[in-house]
């Protein structure tokens, strides 16, 4: 029985398992959830030829359910990430308290963003993104005490998107009687074009808030960085898809019938490449893993905003390409900052050093991770920013192109401080019983960062499929070779020569360095170095770890320098100061109560012909 | 014995007489009388439901006819009001049997039994001085559950809300006799019937008199002072009590009395605005209380505030929204008084800083009350997000985007102080632990009302299919005054 | 299956030629600054004899399996990224794979051994390193900018983005696109000087300061392995530069002197330079390099 209800009871029903299990019969929970979650890969993977749509009706409206191919794309990226990130919270998340919350918000996410993917009509898709913001906000105030006004940051934040888009689902319903989507594409016309504008920016501020858009992103850095590692994963790989998802439709169904369309894609476009530069260059400063990944993501983002703005047929594909491999690439990166903190207990960069030789596999993963976001040859990511920036160029976005080049030029600077804080640098007394992670950990951060590699040679296994999603926005057609990529010039890459020749030179050159020299040659800890005579001591610290771009944040310390972050609390502050003004017309005195009854009434009176035309 | 709609008044009203004189003989019999009553009354309820969707029941006490008799008028609507007040005082009920232990508890139940009698008294009676008479029992009955923990802040609240109250009364006699000087009759099918006669400016001056009178009590702003006292002061139960039941049988009397007599454009305007204004400076005075009963009886204020938005838009969707509104309301404003009055009770203090880390000491009230939270803001998978839809779609449907933007920004303000009670509670460390344990009865109490909200929300066709004959009924002004008045539809010429 | 003998011929000589220009080059900078500064300087085969010498010395230690790999990177990146330049124009030999790859393919390529060297760099675990490490890509941030500005400036021009069409459009030197998009090549050139690193913008390296930075823990083979890929390296960016402004060499000679010339201007600008600091560099090529990029590409949109 495959269908999506099916796929809905046992997603949300092993959810509350879950949480009845840990709290009666403990060693059910774990096997609850993995089971759930891969009964929820195995359900996602056979929909597309079982699944017939579900259509009711739910008071007024009429429910519709349905399996298109730009849905089954974020449903499959969203099915293997919560498999994987599960498998990843086994040992993970082992000694921590209250894994019954945990793991049933857990996967009452996982629900949320299949129902978010799969509905038809606005308001299944409104109920489904709520379930999935509370659900996800849970997560988030897990731990820690400065969880709490993070997390209420994130909801607020939240709300104001979800809000948003009710507006645009309430205004859709008040001038079409529709939510279903379909009719919504087919009539979006009739709308007057002020109409069509206001719904369009609502939905994208609904939409942009999730996928972090600035300047709608301050929540993201803090809640991706507090929420325990697993969840941040999928935070970061599959929810943030989510608001990628919604603008995908807002912009290729919906923008690209009104008049405005070119306004709202230069303004989009725009909006995801500034995202993508300052997001690149808050990465650059921050001290603490998670959070530089946390401002990656953003950036990534950005990118992804900006190739379903252009709306070219290869920009569509880049960014759909790049946002199923952020969700891969971004989850390994987190699952090795994780494994990190789970064996270290620490993701400050300043603090946390020279972990390769204990943590080998973590490392692997963090380096094609990095090489990955980076875009360089030949692993998956240069695929997704080749097709990105050959589409920015040839639509005519000369400028934006240049913010996107320099903002993924500056991203080689916080991967690099990432992977060169955790695992490089020197090697401390403190970390030297640093064991590797757990096979459950391990396991699936490898067997990602494999399969970016495979997408790096054969690009094709992404851009065979996406471009079968993306039928579902209009006629493109994509019969390119599976490791060969075109662009709308005719100039292309072909990925086999280009992996063979970096393979074949790299073997040769490795040959050539070890043989005869590596046996030869002996291991020396990193306190022996050339240090110009001076011989440091065993405590000795060499490690450069602090302000290690301090050259560069001098050089953009004019943009460093304004934060929309603080404007936001003082605008709340502001409001907090003018409510607690406002509060004070409850005295609580008795006597001022009753007069504000009589003069209620007197006020009425008087002015009984302005209130109800009639005058006394 | 066959089922009438006369028992929702008699029953209670029997039972209140009766618990002193049982009180005399077992106290802990009278703690029982109230949930039998109550139970006997959900069957009653639910019985007559489906004969009441089908066809009004007129009932005519004493023998005469209308307009001379007095009439209970037992249609849609109060067949869902009276279900939606019976449960919820069944629970309630459930609740006190171990909340409320300190004495006179004898006294607690029988001044709560005129509560039920008042309140289903206003919402069944088809005679406007029988109506009042049913408010000043409820009213009365109000203000000595405000005071009953006898303390000095119960007192002062207490009589404020007297204070209040009696504004209230006079206003509301006030607006009566001017009724029955013009039209000569107190039933309120023959009221309706013969206003369109009342000199307009007379009708205005009587809308004045109702709005306030009956405003007070509906705590539309600036006539609500009375209520955050009295529901923070009031034992806990009790503030269900108001937030459950007295303030949604006064909106209905406003309403009906608003539909009935002056249905006209205007004057539901007024109300939207109203609505907005209590909205929006309750909400933004709930999120700088300290005191987490004070906060959530801001909160209701702001509750009333959008019910009485929907119920302004003057429009068959819009009225259901509201009946939908209400009916959510009253089931997780009570689930978060019960959870916070337990809350309160562990912590040892009513300020919601010395909530911190009770999700970890009490996980269950700390649970509902984070339930409760997430319902009332109006988050799906919960009742409150249905209702909260519907509402904002009744009323972009009336054009009002101005509205939504505000309902929404009101809900986001709602958000921020709910959350920050919740995350308190679980996130916080904890300060003190409480060996006392929630008892079963309250704990069961705040499970029904979690599970019936969830239940309507996750399938709301159930509440739904009942409140659009609800909601037809209170629009059809013409209906009502036929089989209030035994009228043939052929005689009936009246235009309003 | 037939064999292209031609093809394969390049495959093999194009790296070694490579190689051998390039540290002759490198020999022949010493030797011209060295005469600059009124001394006499090696000779112009020292680079050659250095490394022959480095290869044949037995490396003593290691830290690790990334410092060991690092030179690889840095070797691969250099020598795939000259299998994806034609190298003479027209010429069955030297083309090699450049049909298979286009210009964003290349800058992609380009920062792939330097993304190798600096992570075996970080593994040494000598803050030297690190520190160049920083500064060089802080730096990388800077000229990048121009770079791309000229080579959007250029692509959209020809609405192209490979090597050889650009090629085959400067088919005589008045098409050469340094006159075509003057603008582009003054941004490019500028660039240039950055991805050289010679004064003023050594900072990376400053041997004086941190030691030679990177490079300061590798020795033996790797540092053979290292200036090997560093010649090959600076071959690449001199033909690449050739490729796209000159209009290419359809000969050894004329590769030789146009390769030769455009090496002088960072040599002979960093003689008589002193040193930015990195951030002076950074912001250095945000102004008037990225200005003059810009304008490069508005008069290409203004043009056509």
């Amino acid at each position: 029985m495959v269908s999506l209800t099916t796929l809905y009871e046992i997603t949300f029903g092993g959810a509350i398992l879950a949480f009845i299990a840990q709290h009666t019969i403990k060693q059910l929970r774990t096997f609850i959830v993995i089971v759930t979650s891969a009964l929820g890969v195995y359900i996602v993977w056979r929909l597309p030829s079982q699944a017939t749509d579900i259509s009711f009706r739910l008071g007024d409206f009429q429910i519709l359910w349905g399996v298109n191919e730009y849905s089954q794309l974020f449903a499959l990226l969203i099915a293997v990430l919560g498999f994987f990130t599960l498998i990843y919270s086994i040992d993970f998340m082992k000694e921590r308290e209250r894994l019954g919350y945990f793991y049933m918000n857990f996967l009452i996410v996982i629900g949320g963003m299949y129902g978010i993917v799969y509905s038809q009509d606005l308001i299944s898709l409104f109920f489904f993104w709520e379930i999935m913001t509370w659900s996800s906000f849970m997560l988030v105030i897990y731990c820690c005490d400065d969880a709490q006004s993070i997390g209420l940051k994130y909801f607020v934040f939240s709300a104001i998107g979800a809000y948003a888009m009710l507006t645009a689902i309430v205004l859709i319903w008040a001038n079409l009687e529709t939510t279903s989507l379909s009719v919504l594409f087919e009539n979006f016309t009739n709308l007057s074009s002020g109409l069509q504008i206001t719904v369009i920016v609502l939905f994208i501020v609904g939409f942009g808030v999730k996928s972090a858009m600035m300047p709608f992103h301050v929540w993201a850095p803090d809640a991706y960085a507090i929420s325990p590692t697993p969840f941040t994963a999928l935070f970061s790989g599959a929810l943030s898809k989510m608001g990628i998802w919604g603008l995908g439709i807002v912009l290729l169904k919906l923008a690209a019938q009104s008049g405005f369309y070119v306004w709202v894609q230069d303004i989009v476009a725009w909006i995801g490449a500034i995202t993508a530069l300052l997001a690149t260059f808050y990465a650059i400063v921050q001290t603490d893993a998670k959070k530089l990944l946390a401002y990656s993501s953003i950036g990534q983002l950005g990118y992804i905003i900006v190739g379903l703005a252009i709306g070219t047929p290869l920009s569509i594909m880049s960014a759909l390409f790049l946002a199923m491999l952020h969700g891969i690439f971004k989850a390994m990166l987190f699952m090795s900052a994780g494994a990190v903190f789970y064996r270290t207990g620490s993701t400050d960069m300043n603090e946390v050093t020279g972990l390769i030789r204990k943590m080998p596999w973590t490392f692997l993963t963090a380096l094609f991770g990095i090489i990955t976001v980076a875009g360089v040859p030949p692993l998956g990511g240069f695929a997704a920013k080749w097709m990105l920036y050959e589409a920015t160029i040839q639509s005519g976005h000369y400028f934006l192109v240049i913010v996107l080049f320099a903002a993924s030029t500056a991203a080689f600077l916080y991967l690099y401080r990432f992977i060169f804080s955790l695992f490089l640098g020197q090697e401390e007394k403190e970390y030297a019983d640093i064991k590797e992670a757990p096979l459950t950990m391990t396991v699936p951060m490898v067997i990602m960062a494999l399969f970016t590699l495979v997408v790096g040679v054969f690009p094709g296994i992404f851009i065979n499929p996406i471009g079968n999603a993306m039928g579902y926005f209009g006629n493109y057609t994509f019969n390119w070779d599976v490791s060969s990529l075109l662009n709308e010039w005719g100039n292309h890459v072909d990925m086999m020569t280009v992996v063979m020749t970096i393979g074949a030179i790299f073997i040769i050159a490795a040959i050539f360095i070890t043989i005869k020299n590596y046996r030869t040659t002996r291991y020396v800890t990193t306190k022996d170095i050339h240090t110009s005579g001076e011989i440091p001591t065993e405590n000795e610290n060499l490690t450069y770890a602090v302000d290690f771009y301090k050259p560069f944040e001098r050089a953009i310390a004019p943009v460093l320098k304004r934060s929309i972050d603080k404007t936001y609390n003082l605008i709340a502050e502001n409001l907090e100061s003018a409510f607690d003004f406002l509060r004070y017309v409850y005295t609580g005195n008795g006597q001022t109560y009753a007069l504000y009854v009589v003069l209620f009434l007197a006020v009425l009176m008087v002015f009984a012909e302005l209130i109800f035309g009639i005058q006394l | 014995m066959s089922l009438s709609p006369v028992q929702f008044i008699a029953v209670p009203l029997f039972a209140a007489f009766l618990i002193p004189l049982i009180g005399k003989a077992s106290k802990e019999t009278v703690k029982l009388v109230p949930g039998i009553v109550l139970l006997y009354l959900s069957y009653v309820a639910l019985n007559l439901f489906p004969r009441g969707l089908e066809r009004p029941i007129v009932e005519h006490i004493a023998g005469f006819n209308p307009p001379f008799g007095i009439t209970l008028y037992y249609g849609p609507l109060a067949a869902f009001l009276t279900t939606l007040v019976t449960l919820i005082g069944f629970v309630i009920w459930l609740y006190s049997y171990k909340f409320i232990i300190r004495e006179p508890f004898e006294k607690y139940y029988m001044l709560f039994m005129l509560l039920i009698t008042g309140s289903t008294g206003i919402i069944l009676t088809g005679d406007i001085f029988n109506m009042f008479v049913f408010l000043e029992i409820t009213a009365i009955a109000a203000y000595s559950l405000t005071a009953f923990l006898r303390d000095k802040d119960g007192a002062e609240a207490a009589f404020k809300y007297l204070l209040i109250g009696s504004f209230s009364s006079t206003f509301v006699l006030l607006a009566i006799l001017l009724i029955y000087m013009q039209t000569g009759t107190l039933n309120l099918a023959d009221i309706a019937l013969k206003m369109a006669d009342v000199p307009i400016t007379m009708k205005i001056f009587i809308l004045i008199l109702f709005i306030t009178g009956l405003g007070i009590e509906a705590e539309i702003f600036p006539l609500n002072g009375w209520a955050p006292d009295a529901y923070s002061q009031a034992p806990s139960p009790v503030g269900a009590v108001f937030g459950g039941i007295v303030v949604k049988a006064t909106i209905y009397a406003l309403m009906r009395i608003v539909y009935l007599m002056f249905n006209f454009h205007s004057v539901l305007h007024f109300f939207v605005i109203m609505g907005v204004i209590t909205m929006l400076i309750a909400e933004m005075s709930a999120m700088r209380q300290h005191q987490i009963k004070r906060m959530l009886a801001f909160s209701s204020i702001g509750q009333m505030g959008l019910v009485i938005i929907a119920f302004g838009l003057g429009t068959e969707p819009g009225v259901r929204a509201a009946l939908f509104q209400m009916f959510n309301h009253a089931l997780i404003k009570t689930l978060l008084f019960f959870s916070a009055g337990y809350l309160v009770f562990h912590s040892g203090s009513k300020h919601i800083s010395a909530l911190d880390g009770l999700g970890r000491d009490k996980p269950l009230t700390s649970f509902f009350f984070a339930f409760g939270a997430l319902a009332i803001i109006g988050l799906p998978p919960f009742a409150g997000f249905w209702s909260k839809l519907y509402i904002l779609l009744s009323v972009a449907d009336a054009h009002l985007v101005t509205v939504v933007v505000l309902i929404l920004i009101s809900a986001v303000i709602e958000i921020v102080y709910y959350l920050r009670v919740v995350s308190r509670l679980y996130f916080k460390r904890e300060t003190a632990t409480d060996v006392r344990r929630t008892p079963l009865s309250g704990l069961a109490a705040m499970g029904i009302l979690a599970v019936v909200i969830l239940f309507v929300g996750l399938y709301p066709n159930t509440i739904l299919d009942w409140l659009t004959p609800a909601a037809r009924e209170l629009m059809n002004t013409s209906e009502y005054i036929r089989t209030g008045l035994h009228l043939n539809s052929g005689l009936l010429s009246i235009n309003f | 299956m037939e064999i292209n003998w031609s093809s394969v011929i390049g495959i093999v000589a194009t790296p070694v030629i490579a190689f051998i220009v390039g540290v002759l080059y490198g020999g022949a900078v010493r030797k011209i600054t060295a005469r600059v500064q009124n001394r006499y300087g090696p000779p112009i085969t020292q680079n050659l004899f250095d490394i022959i010498k480095l290869y044949s010395k037995k490396t003593a230690i290691q830290h690790g399996v990334m410092q060991h790999l690092g030179p690889v990177f840095a070797i691969t990146a250099s020598v795939t990224s000259l299998y994806f330049i034609p190298v003479i124009k027209d010429s069955p030999y030297f083309q090699n794979f450049s049909f298979n790859g286009d210009l964003i393919f290349l800058l992609y390529m380009m920062v792939f051994g330097s993304l190798g060297m600096a992570l075996g760099a970080g593994q040494t675990g000598n803050p030297n390193s690190a520190i160049g490490v920083s500064r060089g890509l802080s730096q990388m941030v800077g000229y990048e900018i121009p770079f791309v500005l000229a080579l959007v400036a250029i692509m959209i021009q020809f609405k192209t983005t490979s090597l050889n069409e650009l090629l085959a459009v400067q088919d005589h030197f008045t098409n050469w696109i340094i006159f075509q998009s003057p603008l582009a090549f003054v941004a490019g050139i500028l660039a240039f000087l950055g991805m050289m690193h010679y004064a003023p913008f050594d900072v990376v390296i400053a041997p004086a300061e941190i030691a030679s930075g990177p490079p300061s823990e590798f020795g033996g083979k790797y540092l053979g392995l290292m200036m090997t890929s560093g010649s090959i390296f600076a071959f690449v960016k001199l033909v690449l530069f050739v490729d796209i402004f000159l209009g290419g060499a359809s000969d050894f000679i004329t590769l030789i002197i146009k390769t030769f010339l455009l090496y002088m201007i960072p040599v002979l600008t960093g003689i008589v330079s002193p040193r930015f600091r990195t951030e002076q560099s950074i912001l250095f090529f945000w102004k008037w390099p990225t200005f003059i990029g810009i304008l490069a590409i508005i008069v290409v949109v203004l043009n056509g």
